[in-house]
């Protein structure tokens, strides 16, 4: 008989909801009855069927041979290295064939961490995050302040707001980005601010932009245009 | 479920990982073929941004590779078990972007809400054309028919990384409560759902 109790900790112990602490405490029940265990596997069988519910969508082709290239790596980099010979007259084959293979790994495990360096940039923002202020200007409040936090290998930034009150009816301020490859500015989105004058958003600019050089608010139509036409507010570069 | 009411399709699955726990990459790249779809779809649904999803599949596959021969068919069918690896590996990202993107605006006192970048893969699913995929629609349909509070429950606590106390604050219900609705949803769900993708 599993209590209710024990129901409500088997779907949140499926679903990896409970913490360290409620985990243990229930895996030590778990490993006592088998009918508690066979319980939470119908309940992580729900949990796989959940994740059917998602979009449908599918990674690119290259992904898989990025990862068949991966596990090549690692199973290279694994194998047993080689049968040694009783005979020493083949001993400085041995040796040369040995010093071949140690190279060969060498460079194998030299581009394996070279690909995993290049993940972890990829990976992580920070690594790759370009910081860009931008200060009044026109007839923006003289604290009006925002800070763009741009990502150009993602394409994607967030944007920090302060002090800019919310423009009159029928407009709305619009973010863009000055990229040395492009004559004009490339939108970046529409920013609605609260009523304190503060946003906080992630923007993707419309275009390509991999030569940011400034971003910049300008006042423009409400929903935003196609290429700035309004007065700029706000603007920096990094 | 046991060895007994276990699917062609899931004795297949695990006779891959079998292989593939011996090294076998012929079966690793069709089990690759088979769940790199469901797992994207559902790494992509959490984190919102393909480039992310992506790198999350490809640890998610790295791990299948080397912790193929620790899997137990005893705990759960493979493609259960792949899904809850790629959860759990999507989470980690979440929560290392939680903590970077507070580094980001450090002036911010706005945290970043779990819950947007689910929100905003729903948005987009709006405008995705219509599925190729007969199980998942099916799924939808199950789900879609839950009762709200239950599919509520459940969608917070899988699709985001929601603890289950900031569930039962963001919906406003008791804690006990919060736990039953997603109990009861996950097993009407399985119920309704016996046979596999």
């Amino acid at each position: 008989m599993i209590t209710e109790e024990q129901q409500d900790q088997a779907a949140l112990y499926a679903l990896g909801l409970l913490n360290l602490d409620e985990a243990t405490a229930f895996e030590s029940e778990l490993s006592a009855r088998a009918e508690l265990r066979n319980y939470v596997r119908e309940l992580r069988e729900a949990a796989g069927d959940l994740a059917l519910s998602a979009p449908s969508k599918s990674p690119p082709a290259s992904l898989k041979r990025r990862v068949m290239r991966e596990i090549v790596v690692e199973t290279e980099g694994s194998a047993p290295i080689f049968a040694q010979r009783p005979s020493h007259a083949w001993m400085p084959w041995a040796i040369a064939a040995i010093l071949i293979v140690f190279c060969g790994m060498l460079a194998l495990d030299r581009a394996r961490l070279q690909r995993e360096l290049a993940d972890i940039r990829a990976a992580d923002p920070l690594m790759q995050t370009i910081f860009f202020t931008l200060t009044p200007s026109g007839s923006a409040p003289a604290d009006a302040k925002a800070t763009v936090a741009w990502q150009p290998g993602r394409q994607t930034g967030v944007i920090r707001i302060t002090n800019l009150p919310a423009p009159e009816s029928g407009r709305d301020y619009q973010l863009w980005a000055v990229d040395a490859a492009h004559k004009d500015p490339i939108s970046a989105g529409v920013i609605r601010v609260d009523k304190n004058g503060v946003a906080q958003i992630r923007f993707k600019p419309v275009e390509m932009a991999h030569q940011v050089k400034a971003f910049a608010i300008s006042l423009e139509r409400e929903g935003g245009v196609p290429k700035k036409e309004g007065p700029i507010l706000l603007a920096g570069t990094a | 479920m046991g060895e007994e009411t276990a699917t062609a399709q899931q004795i297949a699955d695990r006779e891959m990982i079998e292989r593939i726990g011996r090294g076998d990459q012929t079966a690793f790249g069709a089990l690759y073929d088979r769940l790199n779809g469901p797992l994207y779809s559902l790494a992509l649904r959490m984190l919102g941004d393909a480039a992310d999803a992506q790198d999350a599949l490809q640890d998610v596959f790295l791990q299948i590779w080397s912790r193929a021969r620790t899997y137990d068919p005893e705990q759960s069918s493979v493609f259960s078990w792949t899904v809850l690896l790629t959860r759990s590996r999507v989470i980690d990202r979440l929560r290392a972007r939680g903590r970077r993107l507070r580094v980001l605006v450090a002036s911010s006192d706005v945290e970043e809400d779990p819950t947007e970048a689910a929100d905003a893969s729903t948005a987009e699913s709006v405008a995705d054309t219509a599925d190729k995929n007969d199980e998942a629609a099916r799924v939808r349909s199950i789900l879609s028919n839950l009762p709200s509070e239950q599919r509520e429950a459940i969608e917070l606590a899988f699709f985001t990384h929601l603890t289950h106390h900031e569930i039962a604050a963001r919906l406003g219900q008791p804690l006990g409560t919060v736990k039953a609705r997603i109990r009861r949803g996950l097993l009407k769900l399985r119920e309704r759902l016996r046979t596999r993708l």
